[in-house]
C-alpha cells in the first residue's frame, strides 16, 4: 500500500492557505443564492417544511461535529435547543415584540444553553472519564430539562407549551431566508474549522485522548469548550425555531428528538458535515410528506434503515456517495504536505542546579500486591538512564508514576523542582516531560504531518482557519524524520505505517514537544537492527548535545550498554542498583537476576 | 409504614425491570436500547393472552418465550456485527427499538390496551390497606433475584457468563464458546425484559410507548450497579426510597427523575458505582 504512495515530502508544489477557506466560501456563497431564490418557486407548504427541516439542519452540524469528528455521542443537543426555544418564547411573551425583547431573546438564547453547556462538560468530562458517561450524561440532560419545563407551572405552560407571543416581523419566505442564511453560515463555519489544523484537534480527541494528554494539550478543556459553544450554536436555533414556529412544546427538548437528531446525522454520515445537513433536511422533508399518509410505516422503514446503517454503512449515506465518487477519475486530490522547516530551539535554562528528576522513596500498590517500593532516584540533564530490569519489575508501572501525578503513589516525584502529585498529564508534560508509550501512541486517522502538528500545538497554537504551509519542527525531530525516511511520507494516515515508523513517529512527535525529561518505553521493541541504531544516535544526540535527560526502559542489554550514561536495575519493585554501564553490565546481581536465581 | 412499603415495592419494581437490561450490559458489555421494546411486547403478550381468554398469569411463560426468541433474533443479526463497536450497538438497539414499536402500533394500534389484573385488591398489613399486587411484586422480585443468583453462582451457563465477564479474550482461550454465551445471555436478558413487561401491565398503562419511559431508569440503575446484580438491588433499593421520597415530600416531577440525576451524580464520584462497595 504505502510504496504506491507519492514520495510528496518536498516534492509537492506549496500548498495555498487560502484556499481551503475560498473553496467553502464559494459553496457557502452559492448555497446561499439558490436558497435566497427558493421561496419564489416552492409552494407555502415546502417553504414552512424547509424553514424548520434547515433549522433542525443547524443541530445536526452541531452533533456531527461532536459525534462524527469529536467523537462525543450526544443525545443533549435537543435540551440546549429546547433550553433556547423556550428563552426566547417566554422573553418574548413578558417583553412582546420590541427592540429590546428580541435583544434579550436573543441574548438569552445563546447564553443559557452555553452556560448549562459548561456545566454539562464539566459532568461529562473529568481526567478518566469515558466516552459512555459523556452519552449517559447527555441522555440525563434532556429528561431533566423536559421535567423542569412540566414543572414551570404557568411561565413554561407546562405540558401543552408556550403558544401565541409576538414573533419577529418576518413573512414566511423571510423566516426560509433567515433560516437558510443562519445554516449556510454556521455550516460554513464548522466546514473551515473542520479542515483547518484545529478541526485536526477534534479528530485527534476522538482517536486517542491519551496521547492528546500525553501532548499536553488539555482534552478535558477542549471538550467541555466544544460542548458549550456547540450548546450555543443549538440555542440560537432554539431562538430561529420558537420565532418561526411560534409555538415550543416540551417534545423540542425531549430525549426523543435528541436521538431522531443522531439518526438523521448517522444516516446522512456522521464526520461529513454536508451529510448530516442534507440528511436531516430530506429526512425531515420527507417525513413531513409521508407521515400524513402512512404515519407508522414512515417510522419503521427510518428505523429499519437507520438499523442497517448502523451496522453496515456506518459511514452513513454520504459515504456511499464518496466512494461513488471516487470510482470517477476526477476530483481525485491527496492533502499536500506541508514544508518541513527547521525551528531554533528555546535556549536551555541549565545550570540551576536542580536536577530535572527527582524520586524520593516512591511507593505504589494494587491493593495488597506491593509494585514499587522505596524507590529514589535522581537525574540531571544530559543524562541517559536505562531502566532495566526483568518482566514484572515495575518499570512501566514507575514510568506511570513519573507522568501522571494522579496515580495513586505514596512518595514525592518533582520535575525540575516542581512535585507532580495530583497534576494531570497534559499538565505534567507542560513541565518539560514527554512520554513515548511501549505500543506507539499515534492518531490512526490522522497523517504524519498532522499528528506532528499536534505536537507542536503547545508551542506554536494552530489555525482555526487554514492549514499552515510550514512545519516547524525542532532539529533533532528532523533528524528522526530523516533517518527513518518518514519525511517522504507526511500525507498518508498513520494507520497506512508499518510499526517500526510509528515508533518512530511518536519518537518524533515526544521529541517535537521539547521536554526536558524523555520518557521512553521499549522504544527499539520489534524493531529492526538498523532502526535500533538509528533510534540510539538520536537518543545519544538528543542527550548529549542537546542537554536533555532521557529515561530509558530496555531489555536489550547490548543496547543499552552502547547508548547509557548511567544503569538503574529494578527488580521487584525495588531499586537493587544503580551505576555507570560497566559497574552494572559487570555485576554478579544482573547476572543472576537475568538467568533467573534471584527470585524469590 | 405506607412508606416503607412503597420503598420496597418500588426497589421490588425497579429491580424486575432492570435485570434483563444488567444481564446483557454485564457479558456483552452493550447498553441494549432494545430493552424498552422487550418491556412493550411482554405487555403485549399479556393483551393476546387476555384476548385468546387465558389464565393471565399463563402470559408469564409466553411473554419469557416470545422475548427469549426475538433477542436470539437480534442477537444475531444485529448485535453480533456491533461487539467492537458499543457505541454503535446502542444506536442499532435504539434503531431495533423503534422498529418493534412500530410494528406493535401496526398490529395492535396505538391506543391504550385493557388487561386483567393478574393479582386484585389490598391486604391489610402491619395496620395499612395495601396493594396485594404490589407485595406480590415484591415476593416475585426476589424469586427473580434469587434465581438470577442461583444461575450465576451455580450452574455452568452462570459460570462461563462470570468468565466471560472477567476475561473475556482469556475465557475463549479456555474453550468457553463465547459466543454461545452471549447468545444464550441475550436471550435470557430480553426473555426477562419482556417478563418485566407482563408484571408492569396491571402497575401502567399499556401502549406501543410503554417501555420507554422504563428504558431511562434502568439503564441508569444498571450504570450505576455496573454487572453485578447485587449492586443492582443495592442501587433498586437506595434510588427507589429516593424517587419515593422526593415524590411524598418535594415534588412528583422532581421524584420522576432522581433516579437519572442521582445516579449521574454517582457515576461522576465514583465511576465504578456501587459495584465497589
Amino acid at each position: 500500500m504505502l510504496e504506491t504512495l507519492p514520495a510528496a515530502g518536498r516534492i509537492a508544489p506549496p500548498p495555498r492557505r487560502r484556499l481551503a477557506v475560498a473553496a467553502p466560501c464559494v459553496v457557502a456563497g452559492l448555497a446561499a443564492m439558490a436558497l435566497w431564490i427558493a421561496p419564489a418557486v416552492l409552494d407555502t407548504f415546502a417553504v414552512n417544511v424547509l424553514t424548520r427541516s434547515m433549522i433542525y439542519a443547524v443541530l445536526a452540524v452541531t452533533v456531527d461535529l461532536l459525534w462524527g469528528f469529536a467523537g462525543i455521542l450526544t443525545f443533549g443537543q435537543a435540551a440546549f435547543f429546547g433550553v433556547g426555544a423556550y428563552a426566547t418564547a417566554m422573553i418574548l411573551t413578558a417583553l412582546g415584540a420590541t427592540p429590546a425583547g428580541f435583544a434579550a431573546a436573543l441574548a438569552t438564547a445563546i447564553a443559557a444553553p452555553a452556560l448549562l453547556g459548561l456545566v454539562v462538560g464539566w459532568l461529562s468530562f473529568y481526567h478518566r472519564s469515558t466516552p459512555l458517561y459523556a452519552s449517559v450524561i447527555s441522555l440525563v440532560v434532556p429528561i431533566v430539562v423536559v421535567q423542569l419545563i412540566y414543572a414551570g407551572g404557568e411561565s413554561t405552560g407546562s405540558s401543552s407549551g408556550l403558544v401565541g407571543f409576538d414573533v419577529l416581523p418576518l413573512e414566511i419566505a423571510g423566516y426560509f431566508r433567515l433560516a437558510a442564511l443562519v445554516l449556510v453560515l454556521v455550516t460554513l463555519v464548522a466546514w473551515i474549522l473542520v479542515r483547518s489544523d484545529a478541526g485536526r484537534a477534534l479528530v485527534a480527541l476522538r482517536d486517542n485522548e491519551a496521547r492528546c494528554a500525553y501532548l499536553g494539550l488539555n482534552p478535558r478543556r477542549l471538550q467541555i469548550l466544544l460542548t458549550a459553544a456547540l450548546a450555543a450554536v443549538a440555542g440560537l436555533a432554539g431562538f430561529l425555531f420558537a420565532n418561526a414556529s411560534g409555538v415550543v412544546a416540551p417534545e423540542n427538548a425531549g430525549f426523543l428528538f435528541g436521538t431522531e437528531l443522531v439518526i438523521w446525522v448517522a444516516l446522512g454520515g456522521r464526520g461529513t458535515l454536508l451529510g448530516p445537513v442534507l440528511g436531516t433536511i430530506a429526512i425531515d422533508y420527507l417525513a413531513a410528506n409521508l407521515s400524513g399518509d402512512l404515519p407508522f410505516l414512515w417510522q419503521l422503514l427510518l428505523g429499519t434503515a437507520f438499523v442497517i446503517i448502523i451496522i453496515l454503512l456506518p459511514g452513513g449515506l454520504a459515504d456511499l456517495v464518496g466512494r461513488l465518487w471516487r470510482v470517477l477519475p476526477i476530483g481525485r486530490r491527496t492533502r499536500a504536505a506541508p514544508h518541513l522547516v527547521a525551528r531554533v530551539a528555546a535556549p536551555e535554562a541549565a545550570g540551576t542546579g536542580v536536577p530535572i528528576l527527582k524520586v524520593e522513596n516512591l511507593a505504589k500498590a494494587y491493593g495488597a500486591l506491593t509494585v514499587l517500593e522505596g524507590i529514589d532516584l535522581e537525574i540531571r540533564a544530559g543524562e541517559l538512564v536505562s531502566l532495566v530490569g526483568p518482566n514484572g519489575a515495575g518499570k512501566t508501572t514507575l514510568m506511570r508514576c513519573l507522568s501522571d501525578g494522579t496515580e495513586p503513589f505514596t512518595g514525592a516525584v518533582a520535575i525540575g523542582g516542581t512535585a507532580i502529585t495530583g497534576l494531570t498529564p497534559n499538565r505534567i508534560v507542560g513541565l518539560g516531560v514527554g512520554r513515548k508509550f511501549q505500543v506507539a501512541s499515534v492518531f490512526e486517522s490522522l497523517s504524519v504531518a498532522d499528528c506532528l502538528r499536534l505536537a507542536r500545538a503547545p508551542h506554536d497554537g494552530l489555525s482555526p482557519v487554514g492549514q499552515a504551509e510550514t512545519l516547524g519542527l525542532p532539529q533533532a525531530a528532523l533528524d528522526v524524520l530523516r533517518m527513518t525516511g518518514l519525511d517522504h511520507l507526511l500525507t498518508p494516515p498513520t494507520r497506512l505505517l508499518s510499526h517500526g515508523q510509528k515508533q518512530a513517529l511518536e519518537l518524533a512527535m515526544v521529541v517535537a514537544l521539547e521536554p526536558r525529561l524523555i520518557l521512553l518505553d521499549e522504544p527499539t521493541a520489534g524493531l529492526t537492527k538498523a532502526e535500533r541504531t538509528t533510534i540510539g544516535t538520536v537518543l545519544k544526540a538528543l542527550t548529549t548535545g542537546r542537554g536533555i535527560a532521557a529515561v530509558l526502559v530496555e531489555h536489550d542489554l547490548d543496547f543499552v550498554r552502547e547508548i547509557s550514561s548511567r544503569i538503574v536495575v529494578l527488580h521487584q519493585g525495588r531499586l537493587v542498583l544503580d551505576g555507570t554501564v560497566e559497574a552494572v553490565v559487570g555485576s554478579e546481581l544482573v547476572r543472576t537476576i537475568y538467568s533467573g536465581g534471584a527470585h524469590g | 409504614m405506607l412508606l416503607t412499603l412503597d420503598i420496597l415495592t418500588t426497589a421490588a419494581i425497579l429491580f424486575i425491570v432492570s435485570i434483563g437490561l444488567l444481564a446483557i450490559f454485564g457479558v456483552l458489555k452493550i447498553i441494549n436500547f432494545a430493552h424498552g421494546a422487550w418491556l412493550t411486547v411482554g405487555a403485549y403478550c399479556a393483551v393476546v393472552t387476555a384476548k385468546l381468554g387465558l389464565n393471565p398469569w399463563a402470559a408469564l411463560p409466553l411473554a419469557f418465550v416470545v422475548g427469549a426468541a426475538l433477542g436470539g433474533l437480534a442477537e444475531h443479526f444485529i448485535i453480533r456485527p456491533l461487539y467492537r463497536r458499543p457505541l454503535d450497538a446502542i444506536l442499532a438497539t435504539w434503531g431495533l427499538g423503534i422498529v418493534v414499536g412500530q410494528l406493535v402500533t401496526l398490529a395492535f394500534g396505538r391506543d391504550v390496551q385493557m388487561t386483567p389484573n393478574l393479582f386484585a385488591g389490598t391486604i391489610a398489613i402491619l395496620g395499612v390497606e395495601y396493594s396485594a399486587y404490589r407485595l406480590v411484586a415484591l415476593g416475585i422480585a426476589l424469586a427473580i433475584g434469587l434465581l438470577f443468583a442461583l444461575t450465576i453462582e451455580r450452574t455452568r451457563l452462570g459460570l462461563s457468563a462470570r468468565a466471560v465477564i472477567m476475561n473475556e479474550t482469556l475465557a475463549r482461550s479456555l474453550g468457553i464458546d463465547t459466543g454461545r454465551v452471549r447468545l444464550v445471555v441475550f436471550m435470557i436478558g430480553a426473555g426477562l425484559a419482556a417478563l418485566a413487561g407482563v408484571l408492569l401491565t396491571p402497575l401502567t398503562s399499556v401502549d406501543p410507548n410503554m417501555g420507554v419511559s422504563w428504558l431511562i431508569g434502568a439503564f441508569m440503575l444498571v450504570m450505576v450497579a455496573d454487572a453485578s446484580y447485587l449492586a443492582l438491588a443495592a442501587a433498586c433499593l437506595v434510588f427507589g426510597a429516593a424517587q419515593v421520597l422526593i415524590s411524598t415530600f418535594v415534588s412528583p416531577i422532581l421524584g420522576s427523575i432522581a433516579i437519572a440525576v442521582l445516579a449521574a451524580l454517582v457515576l461522576r464520584i465514583s465511576p465504578k458505582g456501587f459495584s465497589r462497595a
